[in-house]
């Protein structure tokens, strides 16, 4: 936490926030599955921005609230299922920033290296 | 429509004959010159504002005239602007005069008799307040702009430095949601294939 805020301060390399790869590229990362199909997620009205990878645990949520409704404390497992998806796609991400840095640096060495 | 014309003519031909009473115009008949003349609703002539005083004399006069000492009695500046010997009085609300005594017109906080200011319109109590503020205006000033001042310094700040989390951009399946975010069915969507990190 807050190594950025060093990293900027020391002024570091690295990647332009508006300008960094989604996804990683290369044959030893797994392609992700979307479990939910698009019709699902139709007929449940999720808004745009939660049609991600987790969307089969918040319509699994959703529904559960429906049914149990007024006790909805009762969707406390669904609702860490979906939780925890979410927190690992954000680790995922975090990843993958991490990884942009890590090539910009090792090809800024390299470059170093071949000037040298 | 005939009917509002004659009432209307009637209704003109009365203030005519009124006008006519005072000694303004000869003849009810002269509806032209009417329009020349000062409306009936306005103050009548004996109570306007008399020429400005230019003796002690007429001074003295006007004072008692508008129930005033002479020592506190002064007059507007004979500037044309048409105030005669109206007296120049303080500019100070109604609002600030004292409300638990016993006013004549305790809603205008004025006595009966008493002369208002030119502008009592302006400082009726629900218009301009002129009473003392809690703290200098000058302070106010200073803490106006100070606050609206550190505030356009933030968003310049903001601008000028963006504040962003360390993370790459979310990602969302069926080829980045091509058809709900509005993409053409017809054609083939940008293939974008998202790879995780387990």
């Amino acid at each position: 936490m807050g190594a950025h805020l060093a990293r900027r301060y020391l002024g570091e390399n690295e990647p332009d926030p508006l300008n960094i790869p989604a996804s990683p590229e290369g044959e030893h990362f797994k392609e992700r599955v979307m479990v939910a199909t698009q019709e699902q997620m139709n007929l449940a009205q999720l808004p745009l921005a939660q049609r991600d990878y987790c969307a089969h645990h918040l319509i699994k949520y959703m529904k559960c609230k429906r049914d149990m409704y007024p006790n909805i404390f009762s969707c406390k497992h669904e609702r860490h299922e979906w939780e925890y998806c979410q927190h690992e796609d954000y680790v995922q991400r975090m990843k993958q920033y991490e990884r942009e840095r890590r090539l910009l640096l090792r090809k800024a060495r390299k470059e170093q290296m071949e000037a040298a | 429509m005939a009917a509002f014309r004659a009432g209307l003519v009637a209704a003109l031909a009365r203030s005519a004959d009124r006008v006519s009473i005072a000694g303004q115009r000869s003849g009810p008949g002269s509806l032209v010159a009417y329009t020349s003349v000062r409306a009936a609703h306005d103050l009548p002539r004996h109570l306007m504002p008399g020429p400005y005083p230019k003796t002690e004399e007429e001074r003295a006069a006007a004072a008692k005239k508008y129930n005033i000492p002479l020592e506190d009695y002064k007059p507007y500046p004979d500037d044309g602007m048409g105030y005669g010997d109206y007296p120049m009085l303080p500019k100070k609300s109604q609002e600030e005069r004292n409300p638990y005594y016993q006013w004549d017109h305790s809603d205008f906080r004025v006595n009966w008799g008493e002369t208002l200011h030119w502008d009592f319109d302006m400082y009726l109590r629900h218009r301009l307040d002129t009473s003392p503020t809690v703290v200098p205006f000058n302070w106010i000033v200073k803490v106006f702009f100070g606050f609206f001042g550190l505030m356009f310094l933030g968003f310049y700040l903001g601008e000028k430095f963006p504040s962003y989390a360390p993370v790459a951009p979310k990602q969302y399946p069926f080829n980045n949601l091509y058809l709900e975010r509005g993409g053409d069915p017809s054609k083939a969507p940008p293939e974008v294939k998202n790879y995780g990190f387990k």
